[in-house]
């Protein structure tokens, strides 16, 4: 690894940290504190509406059939498309920009001809992405501790179950953010790597959201990331997921691999 | 001892050609010029010496290393330049001394700032707000700012003015004679000829020539320019060792290939009013070299 790689990584992804960061908190406050607030209501009109029980149940990643039990509420903030877009684009906008990202703005050629292996330049970049991805984790968690003040003790999650979901999700960030290597290794544009990326995630989300009502989308449900991060789980059973967070491991480390095998190999072309 | 070695390398992008065949040798310490024209194939060759591109086949060595596989011991000592050359938009002169002299662990800001005095640079300014030029420069500086053994750059002038250019010339002068070696790549053929010791001739892929720019003169004759008196003396044909270029009434211009103490007794006899007897420049051997290709293609 590589201090000044390292460096000039920490300077370029400080400002979509905060952003995120910031993004993550605000969202996670309010959704701590609106769902147990309004629990009943929501249940209420939830069970009303098909379509929504179908959406929070593939979010959810179980079968939302006559009631919605506590865990689905304090589940919720974890699972919400803001937070899980917010994490996702912050995985993406670190993970392409080495090489597809140096390659499209031309610096490749000042940076890759710095006296740093390939497989060195990619850990400096992972080092600090994985750093970054646990602040913007932590100000999330933050924001989530912050709206639970105004609710009731008995409406927050154990301090347990918390530290589980935020290990799950970070797994699921990680996997992610190694797809995301993977794709800007073989891309020589981000916009390109990005886009192929979230097609990805767009379906792995369908999968999920179709294995609820669809046999067919059931069967290959396993294939997507997002079938190894439910959070009801965790606080339901208060059990660690480890199923799911080595079968997350190991996709992280298999793709971040990958790509590095891919990158060391390649050629560098900007022009 | 050759500080660059490349030997059969030929490099393809898929069916387009970039450098075929290539023989290249650079020995330690010389201002080395490595000229062709847009699209030869000169960066191609350069990003196999900095490890960005893997050869497609015959091997490509500095300082005894292979290029690709011990491409990070290379780059230790080496400064690079790129012709199209972008930095990061919030770098600033000094950021990028000090990550830079962390990259390659040592501090460069001393240096650095010496150079950048030398090319009045200001080193507060942020890359997005340098015009090309200033770019230029501190990515001349960043290459130098280690003091490489080996400083590689790829058409370094180009956005440079008159005054930074004859800086830079002094710069890297000076750099040679203090043992190091310069490997510069132009289009420019007075900037070769004004700095070089070698040059190495690349056209559509190829080493078209590779030596000094005394045995380069040498081999290519000598310039020769005669004013004739009168129509009668400009009539008669020109000795065999003479390639007659341009005959226009009472002058001739021409490649003498011969020994010129030969030329001038054939010419004693004669009546003529002027003569003029050089070593071509550069250019001229440039097209030299290009035509008699082209012909032999044809």
């Amino acid at each position: 690894m590589n201090r000044g790689i390292m460096f000039k990584a920490a300077i370029e992804l400080w400002p979509s940290t905060v952003f995120c960061g910031l993004l993550l908190f605000g969202t996670e406050a309010a959704l701590a504190y609106v769902i147990p607030t309004f629990q009943g209501q929501l249940s209420d009109s939830l069970l009303k509406i098909k379509f929504l029980q179908d959406f929070l149940g593939a979010m959810l990643g179980v079968e939302i059939t006559d009631q919605l039990g506590p865990e689905a509420f304090l589940a919720f903030p974890w699972v919400h498309p803001v937070v899980l877009t917010t994490v996702w684009a912050h995985a993406l906008l670190c993970c392409t920009r080495v090489p597809a990202g140096e390659i499209d703005r031309g610096t490749a050629d000042v940076t890759m001809t710095l006296p740093v292996t390939r497989w060195g330049l990619l850990a400096s970049e992972t080092v600090v992405w994985m750093v970054a991805g646990i602040v913007v984790l932590l100000i999330g968690l933050g924001g989530n501790l912050f709206g639970g003040q105004f609710v009731a003790p008995d409406d927050r999650p154990s301090a347990w179950s918390m530290f589980i979901i935020q290990v799950n999700l970070y797994a699921l960030y990680l996997a992610v953010g190694a797809v995301a290597w993977f794709a800007s290794t073989v891309c020589d544009r981000r916009g390109v790597a990005m886009s192929g990326v979230f097609v990805v995630l767009l379906a792995s989300f369908l999968v999920n959201f179709l294995a609820q009502f669809w046999d067919v989308a059931e069967r290959i449900a396993f294939l997507g990331l997002l079938h190894y991060y439910r959070p009801i789980f965790v606080l339901r059973d208060d059990l660690v997921p480890w199923r799911d967070l080595g079968v997350l491991a190991a996709v992280a480390a298999g793709m971040w691999m990958l790509a590095g095998v891919v990158f060391s190999r390649r050629d560098i072309c900007t022009t | 001892m050759s500080i660059i070695e490349t030997d059969s390398l030929s490099r393809h992008y898929g069916p387009r050609r970039g450098i075929e065949d290539v023989h290249l040798s650079v020995p330690e310490g010389t201002l080395f010029g490595f000229l062709g024209p847009n699209g030869a194939g000169k960066t191609t060759a350069i990003r196999v010496l900095v490890g960005l591109l893997r050869p497609s086949s015959g091997s490509a060595r500095v300082f005894g290393l292979d290029c690709w596989r011990d491409t990070r011991a290379i780059k230790d000592e080496i400064g690079y330049m790129p012709g199209d050359l972008r930095l990061m938009p919030w770098l600033d002169g000094r950021r990028a001394l000090k990550i830079w002299g962390r990259v390659r662990r040592r501090d460069l800001l001393p240096f650095g700032r010496e150079l950048a005095d030398r090319f009045a640079l200001d080193l507060t300014v942020r890359v997005r707000n340098m015009s090309r030029g200033m770019r230029q420069k501190l990515g001349l500086i960043l290459a130098l700012a280690h003091k490489p053994r080996l400083l590689i750059l790829d058409e370094p002038t180009v956005t440079l003015d008159p005054l930074m250019q004859a800086e830079m010339h002094r710069l890297l002068r000076q750099w040679a004679t203090e043992g190091r070696t310069v490997f510069f790549s132009s289009h420019t053929l007075a900037e070769v000829e004004q700095l070089c010791d070698r040059v190495a001739m690349i056209r559509d892929g190829r080493i078209v020539a590779n030596e000094s720019l005394v045995a380069l003169r040498r081999r290519a004759g000598h310039e020769v320019t005669i004013q004739w008196r009168n129509a009668e003396a400009a009539a008669q044909s020109p000795p065999a060792d003479f390639d007659l270029q341009e005959r226009n009434e009472l002058i001739w211009r021409g490649i003498l290939s011969g020994p010129v103490d030969q030329f001038v007794d054939w010419l004693a006899g004669r009546a003529f009013d002027d003569v003029s007897v050089g070593r071509p420049d550069l250019e001229t051997l440039f097209r030299q070299f290009y035509t008699s290709d082209e012909s032999a293609d044809r």
